[in-house]
C-alpha cells in the first residue's frame, strides 16, 4: 500500500518542486548552453507542456502534414511512458547495451554501400529497399526538444529512428494506411499516448473501403503481433543488418501481413 | 523591468562605447564615408567585438544582426497571422492609433522603417486617400455650378488620388519586403508606394527628405538604437516628426504579472504550434524585456537631437508611442 502511494506521490512532488517563474525572472535567464540537458533541449514548464500538448494535438488533426506537431505531442505527453520504456530496456541485455552505446540511425552513420552489398532478404538490404521505394530518408526525424531528461530524450529519438525499421519488419509502406497499421503496432508495444491518439484518430480521414479493410484485417493482425513480440526497442538493429528478415520476423513472432498493402507508385 | 546587470551592459553598449572608441564614430567623419547604393557601409576594422544582447544571451554585435535577420527570415510568411494570434488582433488598433496620432495630410512624405509587411504603409495610404476624397467632396460641393468644359477637364485629368503623398517602406530583410509586396499587389495598392532594402542604422537616403519617420515594432531589433535615431534625425526635414511604436514597460503590477505569464508561457507555444518555430518567438518576448523603459527611450530620442519628445502608453504600457520633432 505504501509503495503504491509513493508511486503516485512521486510525480506530484516533482511537479510541485518545479519552480514557477517569478514575474521579473525570465524563463531562460541562462547564457547559451548552460541549463540545457542536451543540445536541442528547450526547457518548458508544466503549463507550457500542457498548452503544447493541446495545441499540437489540435494542429495535427487540422493539418495532417504537420509531422512536427505529432512529434511535439509525443514528447510532451510521453514522460511517464518513456520512463517505463527505459526501465524495460535496462532490464534486457541488448536494450541496456543500446542505452549505453547510444547508436543513431542517420545517413551519416549508415554505410549505404555496405547495406546495398548485403544479400537479398537480409534486414539491411530490405531496409534500404524500403527507403528507396518509399523515397524517404532516415534524416527527416525531428530531434527531441521538450523531454527533460537526456536519457529519455535518447529513448524518444531511438523510438523515432526505429519507426522505419518497423515499416520494414511489418512490410508496410509509408502511405496513410501503412502508417496507421504501424502506429497500432507501436501503440500496443510502447504505450506512448501519442501513438494511441494517432492510432485512434488517424483513420478518420480514410475512405470507407480502406477503413473496412483496416478494421477487419490489418488492425487485428497488428495488435496480435504487437502483443506477442518482445519490445522492438530492445533490438540492436545496427548489429543485425546481415540477419535474414524472415529469421528476424520469426524471432519476434511476427507473421506475414494478411494482405499486400499497395505502396506509392 | 530588465535585471540591473543586463541594463548596465545595455547602457554601455548603447551610449558608452561610442565615446570609448575615439575617432571611430565622430559625427564629422560620417559624411566622408563612402555610401553604397543601399547603405551597408563596411564595418570599420577598429571596432571591437562589443557585446550586446540577443534575447537573454550575450553575443557579439555582428552575431546579433545575423541572428535577428535569421529570425525574421523564418517568421516572414506567418508574421501577420502570428501577430493576430499573439495580440488577439489588438496590434491592429495600436497601428491605427499610430496613424491617428500622425494625422498625415495629402502631400506627406512618409518613411516607414522596418516596415516589412507594410501594415503602417497601407494604413497611411488609406488615411491620406480618405482625406483627399473628403477634400475633393468639399471642393465639389462648393463649386456646384461647373461649366461643361470644367467637368470634362476634371474627368480627363489623371487625378492623383493621394494628393501627392508618398510612403517609402524600408526594411533590412528581403523576405519581409517580399511578403509586403505580395500583400500590396493582392490588396491593390500601387500608387504612392516604394519598397527599399536598407539598414535603419545607415539609411540609403539623403538628408532632409521626409516629413514623417515611423518605426513600428522594429527599433528593438536594431543593434545600435542610437545610430538609428541619429539616422532618423538626419533624413527628416526640419519640422519633421519622428514616431516610434514599440513594446515598453508595463506600469500596472497586476497587468504586468498577467503579461509576463502570457509572454513567457503562451507565446513560444503559439509560435511552435502555428509557425513551427519556438526559438524565434522566444526571441520576441525576450527582446521586449530587454528594451529600455519609456523614460529611458525618451532620453535616447532627445540625445539624438529631437525636441518636444513625448510618449503615450497604450494598453497599460504594453505598447508606447514615442514622438519627437526635428526643429
Amino acid at each position: 500500500m505504501r509503495t503504491l502511494l509513493r508511486g503516485v506521490l512521486r510525480p506530484l512532488r516533482a511537479f510541485r518542486s518545479r519552480p514557477w517563474p517569478a514575474a521579473d525572472v525570465p524563463l531562460r535567464a541562462t547564457s547559451h548552453g548552460t541549463g540545457l540537458l542536451y543540445p536541442e533541449h528547450i526547457p518548458t514548464t508544466p503549463l507550457q507542456k500542457a498548452l503544447l500538448a493541446a495545441g499540437s494535438a489540435g494542429m495535427a488533426l487540422y493539418d495532417p502534414y504537420r509531422h512536427d506537431m505529432v512529434a511535439v505531442l509525443g514528447e510532451t505527453t510521453g514522460c511517464h511512458t518513456l520512463k517505463v520504456l527505459r526501465d524495460q530496456m535496462r532490464r534486457d541485455p541488448e536494450g541496456a547495451q543500446i542505452l549505453q552505446e547510444r547508436p543513431r540511425i542517420s545517413l551519416s552513420t549508415l554505410d549505404l554501400g555496405k547495406l546495398r552489398s548485403l544479400p537479398e532478404g537480409s534486414l539491411g538490404r530490405e531496409y534500404l529497399r524500403f527507403l528507396d521505394v518509399n523515397r524517404v530518408s532516415p534524416d527527416t526525424r525531428a530531434p527531441t526538444r521538450f523531454v527533460d531528461s537526456e536519457e529519455l530524450a535518447y529513448v524518444m529519438q531511438r523510438y523515432r529512428e526505429v519507426h522505419d525499421m518497423l515499416h520494414t519488419l511489418l512490410g508496410m509502406p509509408t502511405n496513410i494506411l501503412g502508417e496507421i497499421v504501424v502506429k497500432w503496432f507501436e501503440a500496443v508495444q510502447t504505450g506512448l499516448p501519442m501513438c494511441i491518439l494517432s492510432a485512434l484518430f488517424g483513420p478518420i480521414q480514410l475512405s470507407a473501403r480502406n477503413l473496412q479493410v483496416l478494421v477487419s484485417k490489418l488492425i487485428p493482425w497488428a495488435v496480435q503481433n504487437a502483443r506477442r513480440a518482445p519490445c522492438v526497442l530492445n533490438l540492436y538493429y545496427e548489429r543485425r543488418w546481415e540477419q535474414p528478415l524472415k529469421a528476424l520476423r520469426q524471432e519476434l513472432s511476427i507473421t506475414e501481413p494478411p494482405m499486400h498493402v499497395q505502396g506509392p507508385a | 523591468m530588465a535585471a540591473p546587470r543586463s541594463w548596465g551592459l545595455w547602457s554601455f553598449c548603447c551610449r558608452g562605447w561610442s565615446r570609448v572608441l575615439p575617432g571611430c564614430r565622430l559625427p564629422g567623419l560620417r559624411s566622408s564615408w563612402p555610401r553604397g547604393p543601399l547603405g551597408a557601409r563596411p564595418l570599420s576594422q577598429e571596432k571591437r567585438a562589443t557585446e550586446t544582447h540577443f534575447r537573454f544571451e550575450t553575443v557579439s554585435e555582428e552575431e546579433k544582426r545575423g541572428k535577428v535577420y535569421q529570425v525574421f527570415e523564418s517568421v516572414a510568411k506567418k508574421y501577420d497571422m502570428m501577430n493576430d494570434m499573439m495580440s488577439l488582433g489588438i496590434h491592429r488598433i495600436w497601428k491605427d492609433l499610430l496613424l491617428w496620432k500622425m494625422r498625415p495630410f495629402p502631400g506627406t512624405q512618409l518613411l516607414d522603417v522596418a516596415g516589412g509587411t507594410g501594415d503602417i504603409a497601407f494604413r497611411f495610404l488609406n488615411y491620406v486617400q480618405a482625406q483627399h476624397q473628403r477634400k475633393e467632396k468639399r471642393q465639389l460641393r462648393a463649386q456646384q455650378n461647373l461649366s461643361w468644359e470644367e467637368i470634362a477637364k476634371k474627368y480627363q485629368n489623371e487625378e492623383d488620388s493621394l494628393g501627392g503623398s508618398h510612403v517609402m517602406v524600408c526594411d533590412i530583410n528581403k523576405e519581409m519586403l517580399k511578403i509586403g509586396k505580395q500583400k500590396a499587389r493582392a490588396q491593390g495598392y500601387k500608387a504612392g508606394l516604394a519598397w527599399v532594402l536598407g539598414d535603419a542604422e545607415e539609411l540609403p537616403f539623403d538628408d532632409d527628405k521626409f516629413d514623417v519617420y515611423t518605426i513600428a515594432f522594429g527599433i528593438r531589433n536594431v543593434t545600435h538604437i542610437d545610430r538609428a535615431l541619429q539616422e532618423a534625425h538626419r533624413v527628416l526635414k526640419p519640422g519633421g516628426r519622428f514616431l516610434c511604436l514599440e513594446f515598453s514597460q508595463v506600469n500596472n503590477p497586476l497587468v504586468s504579472r498577467l503579461y509576463d505569464v502570457y509572454s513567457f508561457q503562451v507565446i513560444p507555444v503559439l509560435g511552435e504550434v502555428i509557425a513551427g518555430d519556438w526559438k524565434s518567438y522566444q526571441y520576441l518576448v525576450e527582446s521586449i524585456r530587454q528594451f529600455p523603459s519609456q523614460e529611458e527611450f525618451k532620453e535616447m530620442i532627445e540625445d539624438a537631437g529631437f525636441q518636444k519628445v513625448t510618449y503615450e502608453n497604450l494598453t497599460s504600457g504594453i505598447v508606447a508611442i514615442h514622438s519627437g520633432f526635428k526643429l
